[in-house]
């Protein structure tokens, strides 16, 4: 392979291989600005995946499948609010529970199909999936010399999570009700006594950012071509979403960029190898470090970054919710 | 004429005890609507699974060695969460705990095992494992107490440190590496069993229960008695009631939150040094989980001791239950179990609500009706 081909590729990879995790983040990062922290998102993208891929291939449509993916993390979203908002159970255990049932009922539904007389469905033998999932360059961009064949020739799903990111990013900063959100996850109190339904805003926004980190999961699905083994296709970037919600300082712009970081980690991991062979010279360093040390750095960035926010301590440029895993019981008020 | 919610006073034990059986009666009702919906036998299911197979089977005692051996650890790692969870400190760092006790333990085991009696392996790997796990755990008890650093995430990032760590020694062939058969090309973790392991009890002819059953009993009523009758635990409680109170009545909060994150942590590393002095060697895999079920459990058990070890066997013979079962249901998928633990928490959690509020008519605009 030609040198600059492999940096080509390697972008490409950054970026197909770790949307998936910007879906998670934005999705968790709507559900924490309410206020609730939700442990669950590697269970409720589980569920999108299974839901979403099964669904859309039946229907052999990929609209089907987001629209699926959307609606069961969604649902997901749901219980997690009906439980912790309207019953005021425990944050933390309902989000665990959530993931410990996600995934029971991903391998459940996966592995139930998998023994009916059918089958589990193989992805390429639907052509509106398998085309819709293919690669759409955008014009002129994608005719830049190496970076644009790499970052910008990419699959609808990219695209989508790229402007659902930006979208949320907008709304969370530059409307009414972006506005108002925040101030529920700040202090739910003071926002209900201005007049702000609390209850129905963590609803809303726990149910659309579950259901953007279900379209994640379907996103993993595809990514894997749909080949269902003993292993989740989640494969805990539900967890790594966690964390970068943290990195991304609770911004969903500034998780694009983390996401890239953090995918940028993913893709040394498995294509560091290629890397250091077309130039020994510059990165052949590479190759000698260990690929559990990749996996490990997200969690060990993330973990700095919380510590090192803590210890600077500047309310106002932390975007952590400032009411982010307690309850809002009104009487308490 | 509206609906509200108000707080209700203590509910007496036995008006909670069926509301909480109801839930768990109703998720096993969903269970079997879904064994039904499969074509199977709810009732054959279950009693296959409550029974874990052991009716009639020749075999049974080793099923009931199988069980207890997965049932410690998790009894052990709840009991030592709840102590953290009774100061409202968010451990969800069990996993990663229970990883540093592990490595630490059968590091023991393979580098000074040869040289030493049995009994003193065993003693250092219990302490060993208990050090090194209770400082990972006040690693985010110090940072939480220094610089108010979100405990739950902190402790989340570092269980998936120690994670990458664990499967960075189980799959680097190097010299240094002693945790990994020397033979292998591939990397396999070097099993210990001939060097140390916990002595076994034999009770009857084929029937062994291991040692560790009565260290983890007597450590159970230990922190029973910790927590009801000593000042720590007294200090405790009242710092999960409310920090500001307790530091009001002059109690040095801080210490008191490190010296609870380190004991609970060290526990969990003694339960994983039980784990792995009584499977005799490290595994990728070698939690089981038990830090995350652990939190479940301890809160299911209400953080109450005793409960803890009831809800854990319960828990237990779910997992261990359903595995059994998948082997004569085939069209029943052996994660049946989590998701039925799923539904069973979910209610459990919504029970609970009925526990500490009730629900009222309101006339509009007036007071609620007692």
């Amino acid at each position: 392979m030609n040198k600059m081909d492999v940096i080509t590729s390697f972008l490409h990879a950054i970026v197909v291989y770790n949307i998936p995790l910007l879906y998670g983040t934005v999705g968790e990062i709507t559900v924490e600005k309410s206020g609730s922290l939700n442990l669950g998102v590697e269970g409720i993208m589980a569920v999108g995946a299974i839901f979403g891929y099964l669904c859309g291939c039946y229907a052999n449509s990929l609209g089907v499948g987001i629209l699926v993916a959307f609606l069961t993390g969604a649902l997901c979203g749901l219980l997690f609010a009906v439980l912790t908002v309207s019953l005021q159970a425990n944050q933390n255990i309902t989000g665990l529970t959530l993931t410990t049932f996600g995934l029971g009922l991903y391998f459940f539904v996966g592995n139930g199909v998998k023994a009916s007389p059918k089958g589990f469905p193989t992805m390429s033998n639907f052509e509106n999936i398998q085309s819709g999932f293919s690669d759409r360059p955008i014009p002129l961009l994608s005719k830049i010399p190496v970076i644009g064949e790499g970052l910008f020739s990419h699959n609808l799903l990219v695209y989508l999570g790229i402007a659902i990111a930006i979208l949320m990013w907008w709304y969370l900063r530059h409307t009414s009700v972006g506005l108002r959100l925040r101030a529920v996850g700040e202090n739910p109190a003071a926002a209900d006594s201005v007049g702000i339904n609390v209850k129905l805003m963590k609803y809303l926004h726990i149910c659309a950012g579950c259901g953007i980190m279900g379209i994640g999961g379907y996103y993993m699905a595809l990514n894997m071509s749909g080949s269902f083994n003993s292993s989740c296709w989640i494969n805990g970037y539900g967890w790594i979403a966690v964390a970068l919600v943290i990195f991304a300082n609770w911004s969903p712009a500034l998780a694009i960029l983390g996401t890239f970081v953090f995918g940028f980690f993913n893709t040394l991991r498995v294509s560091g190898g290629s890397l250091a062979l077309a130039f020994p010279n510059v990165l052949g360093w590479l190759a000698k470090i260990p690929t559990q040390m990749y996996q490990a750095l997200p969690f060990i960035i993330t973990a700095i970054v919380l510590v090192v926010t803590s210890i600077r301590n500047k309310r106002g440029s932390s975007g952590l919710p400032a009411a982010l895993g307690l309850n809002y019981y009104r009487e308490d008020r | 004429m509206g609906l509200r919610v108000v707080k209700r006073d203590g509910l007496p034990l036995w008006k909670r005890a069926i509301l909480y059986l109801s839930a768990v009666v109703l998720a096993l009702l969903i269970g079997a609507a879904i064994l039904l919906f499969l074509g199977v036998n709810p009732l054959d299911y279950y009693y296959q699974m409550f029974t874990m197979g052991t009716v009639n089977n020749p075999i049974a005692y080793k099923t009931f060695m199988n069980y207890i051996k997965e049932l410690l650890p998790l009894a052990l790692t709840s009991v030592a969460l709840s102590l953290a969870f009774k100061m409202r400190f968010w451990n969800i760092g069990g996993e990663g705990q229970f990883i540093v006790g592990a490595i630490t333990a059968t590091y023991v085991a393979l580098a000074w095992g040869p040289k030493l009696p049995t009994a003193v392996t065993l003693i250092l790997m219990c302490v060993l494992a208990m050090v090194t796990a209770g400082l990972y755990g006040l690693l985010a008890g110090f940072l939480k107490v220094r610089f108010g650093t979100n405990e739950t995430l902190l402790t989340l990032m570092l269980n998936y440190v120690a994670l990458y760590a664990l499967y960075f020694v189980g799959e680097t062939k190097a010299d240094w590496n002693l945790f990994l058969q020397e033979q292998s090309a591939r990397p396999v973790f070097k099993s210990f069993k001939d060097i140390v392991a916990f002595p076994m009890i034999p009770i009857g002819d084929k029937f062994k229960l291991t040692s560790c059953v009565i260290f983890t009993l007597i450590i159970g009523v230990a922190i029973y008695i910790y927590l009801k009758y000593t000042k720590h635990g007294y200090e405790i409680s009242v710092i999960g009631d409310s920090a500001g109170s307790a530091r009001y009545a002059g109690m040095k909060v801080n210490r008191i939150v490190l010296r609870t994150v380190f004991l609970s942590a060290a526990l969990i590393g003694l339960a994983a040094a039980f784990k792995v002095g009584s499977a005799g060697v490290l595994s990728t895999a070698i939690t089981d989980d038990v830090g995350w079920t652990g939190i479940i459990v301890a809160w299911l058990a209400q953080l109450s001791t005793g409960m803890i070890f009831l809800v854990s066997a319960l828990i237990t013979v779910l997992q261990f239950g359903s595995t059994v079962a998948a082997a004569t249901f085939r069209q029943v998928d052996s994660s049946f179990a989590n998701m039925l633990q799923g539904i069973i928490l979910f209610l459990v959690l919504a029970a609970d609500f009925y526990t500490r509020f009730r629900i009222v008519r309101v006339k509009k605009g007036g007071k609620a009706h007692e």
